[in-house]
């Protein structure tokens, strides 16, 4: 679990510039959708009363995020919640309504045809739920068929394709057909011809709804070295928060088509937008999300500040529960040598117990500051206050 | 939310709401009420009022005089009509100078080889088999003068029905105006469409050729816009994610993903075309069909079985090797396929050159086997032993006259005797209870339009035999059905019997009905339902297993017997099943009681052949017109609700 945030938080290198901005993106499906967005009237309805006042359907609803350099970006949302309209606005798959669209600067709503072909043959490319194998080919010219879209040489593409069916673990079956594999394989297939075209940006739609659990559980590891290997910057659609969790360095819940919250899984866990994130994350284990950051205080004297086990500050609770119980003593949160603070077993339990939140609600805030689970101090473009929730 | 969406349903009184059908008929009969009593009023009632029919046979009459006067003159024929008749004539005389010039050795090799490659080498044997059974009854020119119309009749309506499909599956406005057409070009009789194109090609080849397309060409379209809508949309997303091009997302997923359907297309198109290839033999096609057609003109059952049988043979390899190369496709292509491919070519040459060499391209006159002789020997047997006078059982000519008498004159005479208003009210009531109000109005058109053209009573009487042979149908094939879907071994052993019959054209099956029967109604009433029980078997068995397990397992756990599960669970979930089982059952029975016009079936088929052999087109067209009427009448009248949405082939 740590291993996995930590790797994602030490490969993403910040610069500033987003790979996505997305800003008041809107998606209504119906006749005459126009009106919708720009009506203020129309756009405040709840979706049952858009639908019997206007017959439109909004799936993605003012929507507005950044997708920095190199990290795991993580939608998530119940099936329905227009998570996966959203992705397929990122590159005109669907076409959105309203709002705009930037990778690097660029706008993507303004693209003519052959720009968006360029975009999505070359920035950015996407791995599906179910695949989107062609059944007649074999795996390797399925990892090749995006050269083969842009006009590669067959030996070159073939070559290329070679390469990345090694990456994710398929040599010996490139011969064979997608008939011919297993769920997981097929999706290491979907993941290869992705990732064959080296894209700036990988999409994924919710890739592993359809695998058995062990599989899925085998292909998120693959994500995640993956990920760490390359440092690609990812969109990952998911309607599981477990999965969320695990790959995200930052998570936008969606609901009803609107973002209900965003921020890392820490945020999400530790300080719930509303009671529909709240009764989304009630079940996470939280110890296993929330790091030492959350739990620990002041030290109170320099004398405590000295001794006792140290963690690192984006260590998990329940790593540091193991350390304070081993040694019976609070512990130090040491960063580069410095220490930020003491964990002991009272802050480590509240932070379980979930009743750190009460606390921060009722201002005794832990010196730690907004819990956040990144070292740099970003200043956090789209944090928690400033969603509509 | 979904609380929120869900309608709030208006409280019908129970008894009204609870059954649309009573809703239905309580509108029409108040329709009824007001336009009847008016009707018969003005025009009165029994048969078709006079007053209403428009008597077309004269501008009809001129229409064929000015075409046949002004074919060798007039531009449009020059420039258009003229090309594209020479050039079928000119390539059907290509294809067929190519067959002879091959030898009957070669094209053995040929479509053995193909076989093989394609199918496997069972097949192979058996098409290799097949051709020389051909040449061994003395029918190898025949034989080829069929397989050449139909070589140039096939690739015509691929490339037409590929180019519909293709601007069907790939434009919704295409598809919308192009589906109603092909729904109702598949539901009309072969014989429909034989006059139109005689009225424009006169008789002949090209005339033959055409009707062909015409006919074949509908399936091809329909599975390829099928193919093409049917694409797995995940994967074309996923191809367009990549930044493919339109063409080519066509090139590399749309027509790749749609090989299956355009494969089955290309099957069901050569069986419509040998189909028609052989009844065209009334409009010149030659061939088998023609061998066929003289030899039941004259009640010889010898010769007609001689042509007969290479036909089925024909048909039933053309099948078998079309379906094999469909069912192989997913699987992987053998290693050296292309060598052995080459290999196939070579060894075919190498026959081709040394049967030349041998100087034996014709069939040799010696080996034929005169078949002809002993079965008319039998047939006469028959007629002297079988005809009549069995002691219990009585004769087979007994039967039908019974048949005849019995069943249906009274038919006939019922239906000629209803008012007119009746028919058309119960054909309404009948369509409206089982699908729409606009197919009840398409019925109720097309069976007024019949009366206008002023062929009421012969179409009366086609309806008879046509009822009278779907009441025998389902019976028979409703009873055979569900002992099928009940006992997997009689299953198995039905499967390969129905699998041949249901690839034999129409036109074979008047063969051993006339050595049975004799001529008359009766005989094409038999042919009609010989040819249509295999499908209705077929549909019946197939929708009763394909009844949701969980439905029957639960009602097994009840405690049902197996005749109450039959009852009460089997056939209410079979419904659908059961109503495209009629639907089909009416269609197919209906394009062989008109075929059965050949042999003494009267009514509109005969008005078409007669009007064929006496050049009196009118006559003939009027009769094609009522038969595209009636056609529609019973498919709209056995449509269920649900077939536009179910896409099956």
């Amino acid at each position: 679990m740590s291993t996995v945030n930590d790797t994602a938080t030490t490969t993403g290198t910040r610069d500033g510039a987003p790979v996505f901005s997305v800003d008041g993106l809107w998606k209504v499906f119906g006749p005459k959708a126009h009106r919708v967005p720009g009506d203020p009237e129309l756009s405040a309805l709840d979706p049952a009363a858009l639908r019997a006042r206007t017959g439109c359907t909004a799936a993605v609803r003012d929507v507005s995020f950044d997708v920095r350099k190199g990290e795991v970006f993580v939608v998530m949302g119940l099936s329905g919640s227009g998570k996966s309209t959203l992705v397929r606005c990122l590159t005109r798959l669907i076409e959105p309504t309203a709002g705009a669209i930037a990778i690097d600067g660029e706008d993507v709503r303004a693209m003519d045809r052959s720009r968006l072909r360029a975009l999505r043959r070359h920035r950015a490319a996407m791995v599906f739920q179910h695949f989107g194998l062609l059944p007649h080919r074999t795996v390797l010219d399925n990892v090749a068929y995006g050269l083969e879209i842009q006009g590669m040489g067959r030996s070159e593409r073939r070559e290329r394709a070679a390469e990345v069916v090694a990456k994710v673990g398929l040599e010996g079956m490139e011969q064979r057909r997608p008939a011919q594999l297993s769920g997981g394989q097929r999706q290491r297939v979907g993941l290869a011809r992705a990732l064959a075209v080296d894209p700036e940006v990988l999409l994924f739609d919710e890739p592993f709804s359809a695998l058995d659990p062990l599989i899925r559980r085998d292909m998120q590891e693959e994500v995640v070295r993956l990920h760490r290997e390359e440092g690609r910057t990812m969109v990952f659609i998911t309607h599981d928060l477990q999965e969320a969790l695990k790959l995200g360095d930052r998570i936008a819940l969606m609901r009803d088509g609107r973002v209900v919250q965003l921020g890392t899984p820490e945020e999400i866990v530790g300080s719930p937008a509303d009671d529909y994130v709240r009764a989304f994350v009630r079940d996470v284990p939280r110890e296993q999300v929330m790091t030492v950051r959350t739990a620990m205080r002041p030290a109170a004297s320099a004398e405590e500040a000295g001794r006792g086990p140290a963690v690192r500050p984006d260590a998990t609770v329940s790593e540091a529960i193991e350390a304070v119980a081993r040694a019976g003593t609070s512990a130090r949160v040491l960063d580069d040598g410095r220490c930020l603070g003491v964990v002991d077993s009272d802050g480590l339990l509240s932070v379980v117990a979930d009743i750190g939140a009460d606390r921060r609600a009722a201002g005794e805030e832990p010196a730690g500051g907004v819990p956040a689970r990144r070292r740099e101090p970003a200043p956090q473009t789209p944090t928690t206050s400033e969603e509509p929730v | 939310m979904a609380t929120l969406t869900a309608p709030t349903r208006k409280a019908f009184p129970p008894g009204l709401s609870a059954s649309p059908a009573v809703r239905k008929l309580a509108a029409l009969a108040l329709i009824a009420a007001v336009l009847v009593p008016l009707a018969v009023t003005r025009w009165g009632g029994g048969t078709w009022p006079a007053a209403l029919t428009v008597d077309l046979s004269e501008p009809l009459g001129r229409a064929s005089d000015w075409i046949i006067d002004n074919r060798d003159s007039h531009p449009l024929f020059l420039y258009f009509f003229g090309h594209v008749s020479n050039a079928v004539v000119v390539a059907v005389r290509a294809v067929y100078l190519a067959l002879l010039a091959v030898g009957w050795a070669g094209v053995t090799a040929v479509a053995g080889l193909v076989a093989w490659r394609v199918a496997g080498l069972r097949l192979a044997l058996g098409t290799a088999a097949a051709f020389l059974a051909c040449g061994l009854l003395g029918m190898w020119v025949p034989t080829m003068q069929t397989l050449a119309l139909m070589a140039v009749a096939v690739a015509a309506s691929v490339v037409v029905g590929a180019l519909l499909g293709l601007a069907a599956g790939l434009s919704d406005r295409t598809d919308r105006a192009l589906r109603p057409v092909l729904d109702t070009m598949q539901v009309l009789p072969a014989f429909a469409y034989l006059l139109p194109v005689v009225l424009v090609f006169g008789i002949g080849v090209p005339a033959a050729v055409l009707a062909t397309v015409v006919y074949a060409a509908p399936p091809m379209a329909r599975l390829t816009a099928l193919g093409l809508r049917g694409a797995d949309k995940e994967v074309l997303e996923a191809v367009e994610s990549l930044g493919a091009t339109a063409r080519q997302r066509l090139l590399t997923a749309r027509l790749p993903l749609a090989r299956k359907e355009l494969l089955l297309g290309l099957n069901q198109t050569i069986m419509m075309a040998l189909s028609m290839a052989v009844i065209a033999s009334v409009i010149g096609a030659g061939g088998l069909g023609d061998r066929v057609y003289q030899a039941l003109a004259s009640v010889d059952v010898g010769a007609a079985l001689a042509a007969g049988i290479p036909i089925v043979l024909l048909a039933v390899v053309l099948d078998r090797v079309t379906g094999a190369a469909g069912a192989r496709l997913g699987q992987e292509p053998a290693p050296n396929a292309r060598a052995l491919w080459a290999y196939a070519l070579v060894a075919t040459a190498a026959v081709a050159v040394a049967g030349r060499f041998a100087g034996r391209l014709e069939w040799p006159d010696g080996w034929v086997l005169g078949i002809a002789e002993p079965v008319n020997r039998a047939v006469d047997w028959m007629t002297a032993h079988l005809y009549s006078g069995v002691p219990v059982v009585g004769g087979t000519a007994d039967w039908a006259g019974r048949f005849t008498t019995w069943v249906l004159d009274p038919l006939r005479d019922g239906l000629q005797w209803l008012p007119w208003w009746s028919v058309l009210l119960a054909v309404a009531a009948l369509a409206w209870l089982i699908g729409t109000w606009r197919t009840a109005l398409t019925a109720v058109l097309a069976m007024a339009a019949i009366g206008v053209l002023g062929v009421w009573k012969p179409s009366l009487d086609t309806l008879s035999q046509v009822l009278a042979a779907v009441a025998v149908t389902l019976v028979a094939g409703f009873a055979t059905g569900i002992a099928a879907a009940r006992s997997d071994r009689f299953e198995r052993l039905l499967r390969p019997v129905l699998d041949v019959f249901q690839t034999m054209p129409q036109f074979v099956y008047l063969i051993p009905v006339v050595a049975l029967f004799g001529v008359g109604r009766a005989p094409a009433v038999a042919a009609a339902v010989v040819y249509a029980l295999p499908a209705v078997v077929r549909i019946t068995a197939q929708g009763l297993r394909q009844v949701d397990a969980a439905a029957l397992e639960s009602a097994r756990s009840l405690g049902a017997t197996s005749g109450q599960q039959l009852r009460q669970v089997q056939l209410p979930l079979a419904r659908p099943a059961l109503l495209l089982a009629v639907n089909q059952g009416v269609v197919l029975v209906l394009a062989v009681v008109i075929i059965g016009g050949l042999v003494g079936g009267g009514a509109l088929g005969y008005d078409v052949v007669f009007g064929l052999a006496q050049g009196d087109l009118a006559t003939g067209l009027v009769a094609g017109a009522a038969i595209v009427c009636l056609g529609l009448m019973l498919d709209r009248v056995t449509q269920p609700t649900g077939r536009r949405t179910k896409k099956g082939a």
